[in-house]
């Protein structure tokens, strides 16, 4: 039996409704399965305010154990450092995530805004994640936190975090698994890929034939803005709703997994230099970009240059 | 003399913390005061941004609705870029948001408002064993089959547009995705397994005999009719609503508003699905919906202070965070239709759509949280059918554009008006200089859950829990059926959500 606690705070919920879509197991059978005792969750969750407030004064004494603590939004600290801007009880929902989190075994960021701050990072609600203010190491607990079992807070990166990374790290924190994870502590299985990563647009791009508008079948990482081949996650392996991506679709990857998102440049824009993206294809140097590039461009099949190559 | 208690409210199973305030006479809610605990200050962070990034960050709002905010945001720029959005772009958007819609109707009702059922409190009603085994959270049988099949439905967001929730496929002049017909197909498979579950567990009919139902009468003989219409979830719903006493609650101001679903495609046989858009008071005067009538007060909100109300194109959000003249009491901004409440949703649309049932229930039980209920878990009645529709016609017309090209993003004024899941949502937009000038949102909850504005007329759920009978305050699920039956989204109240304390008195 593992007894998890999921705590909304600065966020749309996306995370929550994202979860409920996982499949192969669903909800239900995932939580049967790893024996799961579910607390309390804002969205699904029927005891009383009173029979709330008891169990939050149980968890919080160590009364009763709490194995995992999910989090869910941004921890907002704003205006001026009060934590007011998002407030329970009157009291700054910022200063019982950290209780919540000083009693728990584990403890899981449930999306960008939970791991990074995310939406807002940049404002005056002072939004940050609870161990990464974006790329920087400390946030709301400190760089230095460790949960109860040891571990850094698990970011588990996206916006929203994909079902099937929530479910696999639920697994396999029940199981007693270590996760290997990233500098920015993402585990590797899920972010060690870039969503350029199974685009069915590969082809394109690896011949550089370029879009520039929507609703065509060619690559959009040279004009319009795409950070597949920037940023890390799984949406071209694990697919989303078990069927597409955004990419797939003809939406560019704005990077929502990336600790720097939502980055302050216009999306649906390719910083470039005389067409030349300024922001390479992650690991990429300058000069063998361009040499690379001209010759595949040169080289491109009439096919995909006709946009003949379904996607 | 009666003794008067103030009494703090926290509720859940709405999307995102909502916290109420009653004043209690007699242990009846004689007044009442709803305000928001979080500012994302959404409105700010779009400042300055690139002039699409509305499209990116807006549906970040809201992880239940994003579809719909995205809608909003597109439609917006569709109108500063004076372009026109072809047909097939229409049917591709509008059966993307009803698929959002009909998952969310469906999850609101069997994950949120009828758990209360299952409440301890309710031991005493003859049908609580009976609801125990279907809606206990997580464990009840109609909770974990809404867990099951709600989520098949938003594959088709996932088809046509590459994930939900929070993608990004509606864009200025149209869609970024042509969907070959193999997966229009597919679609259609998927739609029409979710409306035969739908049929066969949430109405316990068929979508023709439902459509049969056009009266009061009709619906009690409905209910009469047979062992599949009772056990389905309206008939629960009602069955149980009934012996708890509920037709008598969460009754308002009777004002409503819905800003209809504007976009049809010039050819298509969905016409008769058509939300209907406008506004009708108490009286039951009706008028033709005109966005120049929105205005947003602030007197109980935590905003730099401004006489009356402001339209939303000249709006300004600037956070005063200040307890200290006793009368600011929310994060949320106080919308007003022609200076008056409004509530909008699901039962709003059908009132001012003419709907014979509702007339009718109306005219005979008054507004209600039952109705308010009714008409939510029964809208994909209505929504599924248009939905195949337009899949059809998309399937058959392969050949005719998703995209109208927008080659550059002009400046200028726009707004994007929908009828979202929960009622009337509004974007208005300016772009100066490439960038986004402004940018002010009303959402559907905003309407609802408004805070008093600045003739101190308080908003449609705080007026509609006056005179709700509070048993246990420690467990007060009637405050909770109230206000659950307007669908909150709390997240969505971008500029407010939650309640802001003061002290908890009770």
């Amino acid at each position: 039996m593992a007894s998890l606690y999921w705590l909304q705070c600065g966020g749309c919920g996306g995370d929550t409704m994202s979860f409920l879509g996982v499949d192969s197991p669903d909800l239900i059978e995932l939580f049967d399965a790893l024996d799961i005792r579910l607390l309390w969750h804002p969205s699904l969750s029927a005891i009383s305010p009173a029979e709330h407030d008891a169990l939050l004064a149980r968890l919080l004494s160590g009364e009763e154990a709490l194995d995992i603590l999910v989090v869910e939004g941004a921890i907002i600290r704003g205006p001026a450092n009060t934590g007011m801007f998002d407030a329970r009880h009157g009291r700054p929902k910022k200063d019982l995530a950290a209780a919540l989190a000083a009693r728990a075994n584990h403890i899981v960021a449930a999306g960008t805004c939970a791991s990074f701050g995310g939406i807002g990072a940049d404002d005056a609600i002072q939004a940050t994640g609870l161990q990464f203010l974006k790329k920087e190491a400390g946030g709301l607990l400190g760089k230095d936190f460790r949960s109860r079992a040891g571990m850094p807070v698990i970011n588990l990166a996206g916006c929203p975090c994909h079902a099937e990374v929530m479910a696999g790290a639920l697994t396999a924190l029940v199981a007693g698994q270590t996760l290997e994870l990233d500098e920015f502590n993402r585990p590797l299985d899920w972010y060690g890929m870039t969503v350029h990563q199974g685009c069915t647009r590969n082809e394109y791009h690896e011949y550089r034939v370029e879009e520039w508008d929507f609703a065509q079948r060619g690559c959009l990482f040279f004009h319009m803005g795409c950070h597949g081949p920037l940023v890390d996650g799984p949406c071209n392996k694990l697919l989303w709703n078990g069927r597409s991506s955004k990419t797939r679709a003809g939406v560019p990857c704005f990077g929502c997994t990336d600790p720097s998102f939502p980055t302050a440049s216009p999306f649906f824009e390719t910083r470039n230099i005389e067409g030349v993206p300024i922001d390479l294809p992650k690991g990429m140097s300058r000069a063998h970009y361009l040499v690379y590039k001209g010759m595949a461009a040169a080289a491109a099949p009439e096919r995909l240059k006709k946009r003949d190559t379904r996607i | 003399m009666t003794k008067r208690i103030l009494c703090d409210i926290p509720l859940n199973r709405v999307e995102g913390d909502l916290e109420i305030r009653v004043a209690l006479e007699n242990n009846r809610v004689v007044d009442a005061w709803s305000s928001g605990t979080m500012f994302r200050g959404f409105e700010n962070i779009m400042v300055g941004r690139g002039a699409r990034d509305g499209l990116v960050i807006t549906p970040r709002i809201c992880g239940i609705c994003s579809t719909t905010h995205l809608m909003a945001a597109a439609r917006a720029l569709d109108r500063i870029a004076g372009v026109t959005v072809p047909d097939n772009a229409i049917r591709l958007r509008n059966t993307a948001l009803l698929a959002e819609h009909c998952q969310g109707d469906v999850r609101q009702s069997l994950l949120m408002f009828l758990p209360d059922f299952a409440s301890a409190a309710y031991a005493e009603h003859p049908l609580y064993a009976e609801a125990v085994t279907r809606y206990t959270p997580l464990q009840g049988t109609r909770c974990i089959d809404a867990v099951r099949q709600t989520k098949t439905l938003l594959e088709i967001i996932a088809i046509l547009g590459g994930q939900w929730p929070h993608s990004s496929f509606m864009v200025p002049g149209g869609v970024s995705y042509v969907p070959p017909l193999t997966e229009l197909n597919q679609c259609r498979h998927i739609l029409r397994h979710y409306r035969q579950w739908y049929e066969r567990s949430v109405l316990g009919c068929t979508l023709t005999r439902w459509q049969q139902v056009q009266s009061a009468s009709n619906l009690d003989a409905w209910l009469a009719e047979s062992a599949a219409h009772r056990d389905s979830d309206t008939g629960f719903l009602l069955r149980f609503a009934d012996r708890a006493g509920l037709r008598e609650l969460g009754r308002g101001h009777g004002h409503f508003l819905s800003s209809g679903l504007p976009d049809m495609p010039a050819e298509t046989a969905a016409g008769p699905y058509a939300f209907a858009a406008g506004f009708r008071d108490s009286t039951g005067r009706c008028q033709p919906f005109d966005q120049l009538q929105v205005a947003e007060h602030v007197a109980a909100s935590w905003y730099a202070d401004y006489p009356g109300g402001r339209h939303p194109s000249t709006g300004i959000t600037e956070p005063y965070a200040t307890g200290a003249e006793g009368k600011k009491y929310s994060w949320g901004k106080a919308p007003r239709y022609l200076d008056l409440p409004a509530e909008t949703g699901p039962l709003a649309e059908r009132i001012i759509g003419n709907d014979p049932l509702f007339l009718d229930l109306l005219q005979r039980d008054g507004v209600n949280l039952v109705m308010r209920q009714l008409a939510r878990l029964t809208r994909p009645a209505r929504l599924l059918p248009a939905m195949e529709i337009w899949l059809d016609e998309m399937i058959a017309r392969p050949d005719q554009p998703y995209y109208t090209p927008v080659q550059h993003m002009p400046d200028g004024q726009g707004y994007g008006l929908i009828e979202a899941a929960r009622g009337t949502l509004g974007h208005w937009v300016e772009i100066r200089d490439g960038r986004i000038a402004r940018y002010q949102i009303i959402t559907p909850t905003a309407w609802n859950g408004s805070p008093r504005d600045s003739m101190d007329v308080r908003g449609p759920w705080e007026e509609a829990l006056i005179g709700t009978p509070i048993k246990d305050i420690g467990n007060p699920v009637e405050a909770g059926h109230v206000v659950r039956s307007f669908d909150p989204c709390l997240v969505c109240t971008v500029h407010v959500v939650g309640a802001g304390r003061l002290p908890l008195h009770c």
